[in-house]
């Protein structure tokens, strides 16, 4: 499969970065590690007259701790990421999610973790080739009006596959987008719409610019499922992070529950989360409800778009929410 | 008899293959590597419906475009029409009034470049009317829409019965009776290389081809035939290749295209695939329904057996008679049997096409051994048992009628069971872990007719080194290095004294191809007899100058030395004399220093799949017992393999190092990915996973510690008593694996691969089960 000609830009420093933004606006995207950005422009998926390369802006790569939280720049690579003992220590669920990704060798090295939260949404009747969808009608994501993963949708389902993006919306994570003349800062869990054609609440000028990360005094973890140990999209995927009361011992006082890889950006699950308020760190009968509880209201979103049977995915939610709080339980024990 | 010895120096000994280097290095040059001067770039344009008619194809905008050397459509090749077989001819090279799945050829473009191939493949503009598509082998069966092919009514393209009367007689006599059906979607080879090939028309207009193939005269015979060229003006040449497992045998319609599109432009072409034409457009393996009626005696000895099997076979017939022979065919040499009728049925469906796969038949051969312990269930014997009493032994016939000469089908079991634990802890395994065992057999070699036997030359050069010459191919086995330690031995040279020249149309004889696992029995043995009659050219001479009969001499390490000498062991100059010297000297003499050998297998040449096909299959059959032990977690359904031990009768080992690769290849192929991970999606005939991210192939770390065992026959009519080497494993592997996971969860599963989902579901309906019968009995009480 070709690339698609392009034009190459590489600019010095965010400003300058930011400038073009604002003079190519939709004509260019953001060139990172190309790691999702180029496969899909060899699968005809996009052709951007305009790359616009990140590689030069060392000032987007650094892990940093300041004012009670983790900063971490928008280019900084995967493999920086699980190499962090910040992120080891007081991130857990990102580094558990990062390590997974991809293959070593690719993505980790190659890979950002901007790139990653931006990497675009998937279903398996629209990353093919323009062979595979020739000859059929275009689906809505493709420029259509139909949906081949679920029949009458009036919106594109695409499932989002970050595992970064899961493991953050876990941990409560900011992101700032910076644009030619200034920023603003949202929480990671606003910065979805509700329509996989373009999963992401952001303009064609704006840049990804810094993600935050709060430490507080909760525990995290992150479980995910795939066919293989490596080189594999999460099919399902759940983070939790676990704070435990200051008064009561062993009394969960806050618990968040995110899943991934089910509906078109990363579910926080509202009803799931508090029903554990308030209960023991031992209560696994409450744990289990609380993973039914999850699997329930995340099933409704998931189509059968990304591998295995649906059945199946909707299953396994219980299961990966489980078993991540049995784990952050376990780490708030200890 | 075998003329085995046990002192060989150069065969039976471990040795990095030849061609290892340069593959690891990078260095060695597949298709898509080759740079020929004013070489242009070739695309194919396919058809993106299931079933449509043909219209119209227009190209006078494609033709136009700047760049644009040829378009070819199917009104140049005059509806030649392809097939393996006289009556399997249905596959038009480029198709002219319709086309039947999607991927089907309609035009060949050459072009300068690739994106001007591409951006010409788009101003083709095809007029196409579309009909009613079928994708579900049974469905085709009763469709009452326009058939695929119009003389195949039922859109059944092959039927093969065999039938070797009593069946129903013997089920009568039986003890006991079982009746299950497996099902398995079809699978794909995944060549670490994607097709290529390259053609030109050289300054005599001869046809030169490179191209990834399973022997290159499989592919020269079809393209004489087809541009009515004499056959020493095709020449296939020898190129690197990466991967074939059964999908690479028959010529590829994209072969002729290439070629038509060089003879049009007068320049070389070059068209490479796309990992998702290699999926889609070569070929793949056939999803099969199989149904196996089984009769035992009180002691689980096979009274009769009806085994039924309803298999997908795309949209053309391929190497279909084959392909729906052999998975019977492996379990009647694994298996005896009293009496046995099968009905084989392949479907014409709108899908890819289906050719011959490694693991032939993964639903037939799991299933099969899946009632065995069933069965062995039911009557309280073990598999163990059960295999050793209804294995194949030597001496005996098969079902169809072939002799099975060497067998130690039976050690393999053994071997595999000892080195596994399997007896400590058969039924003795904690919770959701299983063991389970898989036995097969695979044949070496099919009645090929005129192309069933090799030759081979070997010619001596002056400084004392050999060239070999041997239709043989490689195509990633390892079958270059077999060909050079052979001669090497025989020669009594080294084996970097060997220049080997194979897989060449134009300098290799005629040889039956490397898919019917037949290379070193057939090809191997051409090598030897040729190296041996070349020996005795140079004890000829050595003879004279040493002054004692030839008989009485031996070649080895580059010397030529008298036989039991005390002296000569320390090869003491006056009685032995270096190979060189006496290649100088025979030359000086006026003699030449070359021979050939050829062979050709003793089989029973009126043999035919469908017409007749009882009578001797080929020479000799391996056997192989693959015992696998897994860990199943109960809550995901995701299985872990702990450890995998494969044992095969490989007749001999002629490179242990070789034959662990191929068990260790064959064990990834047919266990892990086959009965794990591999199947294709469907959406409306689409492949939805042709990418080698979305098929699940299995990854280095997710491979098992595997236990190797090389069991050693000695065929009498195998060159040094060697048979066929991995195959069988593959097979038997698949079978283990489905035989633990089976073990594990304490069902018995019908449906494969074991894909997580279904374990999952099989783990839950088990314990529904146990829940009713409890809420039953408490109710009762
Ligand atoms: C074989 C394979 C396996 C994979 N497995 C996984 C996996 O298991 N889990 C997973 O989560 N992902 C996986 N990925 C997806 C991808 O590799 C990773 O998500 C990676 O982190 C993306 O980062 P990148 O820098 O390469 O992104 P790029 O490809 O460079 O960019 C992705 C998108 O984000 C935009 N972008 C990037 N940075 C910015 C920025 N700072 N501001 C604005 N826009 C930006 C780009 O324009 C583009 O649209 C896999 C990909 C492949 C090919
Ligand atoms: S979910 Fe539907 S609309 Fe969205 S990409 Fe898939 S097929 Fe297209």
């Amino acid at each position: 499969m070709r690339l698609p000609r392009f034009d190459y830009l590489g600019p010095e420093t965010l400003d300058q970065t930011l400038d073009l933004l604002a003079t190519h606006k939709d004509d260019a995207k953001i060139l990172a590690g190309g790691t999702d950005l180029l496969v899909r422009m060899k699968k005809g998926l996009l052709k951007p007259k305009t790359l616009i390369s990140l590689k030069a802006l060392n000032e987007l790569s650094y892990i940093n701790k300041k004012d009670g939280c983790i900063k971490i720049g928008a280019r900084t690579s995967i493999a920086d990421i699980i190499a962090s003992d910040l992120i080891q220590k007081k991130a857990k669920a990102l580094f558990q999610a990062c390590e997974k990704i991809g293959a070593i060798t690719i993505q980790h090295d190659r890979g950002t973790i901007g790139g990653n939260i931006l990497q675009d949404n998937r279903c398996h009747h629209y990353n093919q080739s323009d062979f595979h969808r020739s000859g059929r009608q275009a689906c809505h994501k493709d420029g259509g009006k139909i949906c081949y993963a679920r029949e009458e949708a009036d919106r594109c389902n695409s499932t989002c596959q970050s595992d970064g993006a899961t493991a953050l919306m876990t941990l409560n994570a900011k992101i700032i987008l910076a644009r030619k003349g200034g920023e603003r800062t949202m929480d990671l869990a606003d910065f979805y719409t509700t329509d996989g054609i373009m999963p992401f609440a952001m303009e064609s000028h704006e840049l990804l610019k810094e993600i935050i990360i709060p430490i507080g005094g909760a525990q995290s973890a992150y479980k995910r499922l795939a066919y293989r140990s490596a080189i594999d999209y999460p099919i399902v995927c759940a983070g939790v992070l676990l704070k435990l009361s200051d008064t009561q011992k062993n009394e969960i006082d806050d618990v968040r529950i995110v899943v991934g890889a089910m509906g078109r950006s990363p579910l926080f699950l509202a009803q799931a989360s508090s029903s554990l308020k308030g209960k023991k760190l031992s209560d696994t009968v409450a744990f289990k409800r609380a993973a039914d509880i999850a699997m329930d209201n995340a099933s409704t979103f998931a189509v059968h778009n990304v591998g295995a049977t649906l059945e199946y995915r909707c299953a396994m939610v219980s299961q990966m929410v489980f078993q991540a709080l049995e784990q952050a339980a376990l780490a708030a024990r200890e | 008899m075998s003329d085995y010895t046990s002192d060989y120096t150069i065969v039976g000994k471990r040795m990095p293959r030849v061609d290892s280097r340069a593959k690891v290095m990078g260095k060695a040059k597949f298709t898509a590597d080759l740079k020929l001067p004013g070489m242009l770039v070739g695309k194919i344009k396919r058809s993106p419906y299931a079933h449509a008619r043909i219209l119209n194809i227009d190209t006078s905008k494609a033709e136009a475009l700047p760049g644009v050397k040829a378009i070819v459509t199917g009104k140049e090749t005059k509806g030649v029409k392809w097939g393996v077989f006289a009556y399997t001819r249905d596959q038009q090279f480029i198709q002219i009034e319709k086309v039947r799945y999607i991927g089907d050829e309609v035009a060949g473009v050459a072009a300068v470049d690739e994106d001007t191939a591409l951006k010409a493949l788009d101003l083709i503009e095809v007029t196409y009317e579309e009909l009613p598509p079928v994708f579900d082998p049974m469905e085709a069966m009763v469709s009452e829409t326009e058939l695929i092919h119009e003389d195949f009514p039922n859109n059944i393209n092959v039927h093969v019965n065999i039938d070797t009367g009593n069946v129903d007689e013997n089920f009568e006599k039986a003890y006991y009776i079982r009746e299950d059906t497996y099902v398995a979607p079809e699978e794909s080879y995944f060549q670490a290389e994607p097709y290529a090939v390259a053609a030109r028309f050289d300054h005599e207009d001869c046809l030169e081809v490179w191209c990834p193939n399973g022997g290159p005269h499989m592919k020269s015979k079809p393209l004489s035939n087809a541009f009515k060229l004499p056959l020493h003006k095709v020449k296939v040449k020898k190129i690197a290749i990466g991967g074939a497992f059964g999908g690479r045998s028959e010529i590829c319609p994209v072969d002729y295209i290439c070629a038509l599109l060089a003879k049009k432009t007068k320049r070389p072409v070059r068209i490479q695939f796309t990992r998702e034409e290699n999926t889609i457009a070569t070929r793949q393996g056939h999803a099969m329904i199989t149904t196996h009626k089984t009769g035992v005696d009180k002691d689980g000895r096979v009274l009769a057996r009806e085994t039924t099997c309803y298999m997908d076979g795309g949209a053309y017939s391929s190497t279909g008679p084959i392909a729906t022979s052999v998975p019977f065919l492996s379990m009647e040499q694994a298996y005896r049997m009293e009496s046995v009728r099968y009905n084989g049925y392949r479907i014409y469906t709108n899908k890819p096409i289906r050719g011959m796969i490694r693991t032939h038949g993964r639903g037939f051969a799991c299933g099969l051994d899946t009632q065995l312990d069933m069965i062995a269930d039911h009557l309280g014997i073990d598999p163990v048992e059960m295999r050793l009493r209804n294995s194949r032994q030597p001496g005996e016939y098969t079902s169809t009628k072939s002799y099975v000469d060497s067998c130690a089908m039976d050690e393999t079991i053994h071997k595999a069971v000892e080195k596994s634990g399997f007896k400590e802890k058969w039924g003795k395994l904690p919770p959701y872990h299983g063991i389970g065992i898989g036995t097969n057999s695979v044949q070496t070699g099919f009645p090929m007719g005129i192309r069933g036997g090799s030759q081979s030359f070997i010619k001596f050069n002056e400084d004392g080194e050999a060239t070999v010459m041997s239709g043989v191919v490689d195509n990633g086995q390892g079958n270059d290095n077999m060909l050079v330690q052979i001669a090497a031995e025989e020669l009594g040279l080294l084996p970097e004294d060997i220049h080997l020249v194979s897989a060449d149309t134009e300098t290799t004889s005629s040889d039956p191809g490397s898919y019917s696992q037949v290379s070193t029995f057939v090809g191997g043995h051409a090598v030897k007899i040729a190296a041996q009659n070349c020996r005795e050219k140079l004890f000829e001479v050595a003879s004279k100058l040493l002054k004692v009969e030839p008989d009485k001499l031996a070649a080895k390490n580059r010397l030529i030395f008298v036989k039991d000498d005390p002296g000569s062991k320390r090869c003491k100059a006056s009685k032995s004399i270096p190979i060189k010297k006496v290649v100088r000297i025979s030359l000086l003499n006026f003699n030449s220093v070359n021979a050939e050998g050829g062979y050709w297998p003793k089989v029973d040449m009126k043999r035919e799949w469908v017409k007749n096909p009882y009578g001797q299959m080929c020479e000799a059959f391996s056997f192989g017992t693959t015992i696998v032990e897994v860990k199943v977690d109960p809550d995901t359904g995701q299985v872990e393999v702990l450890e995998a031990t494969a044992a095969q009768d490989v007749g001999y080992g002629i490179n242990p190092l070789v034959l662990e690769g191929q068990f260790e290849g064959a064990l990834t192929m047919g266990g892990q990915g086959g009965m794990l991970t591999e199947y294709h999606e469907w959406k409306d005939g689409r492949c939805i996973n042709p990418t080698m991210l979305d098929y699940k192939l299995p990854l280095a770390c997710d491979m098992p510690k595997i236990n190797t065992i090389i069991v050693e026959s000695i065929d009498p009519k195998g060159p040094y008593g060697a048979k066929e080497a991995g195959m069988s494993i593959a097979m038997s592997a698949a079978q283990g694996y489905s035989a633990a996971v089976s073990n594990a969860i304490g069902v018995y599963m019908d449906s494969f691969p074991l894909t997580p989902d279904k374990i999952l579901a099989a783990i839950k309906g088990k314990k529904a089960q146990a829940e009713k019968k409890t809420s039953k009995n408490n109710a009762v009480n």
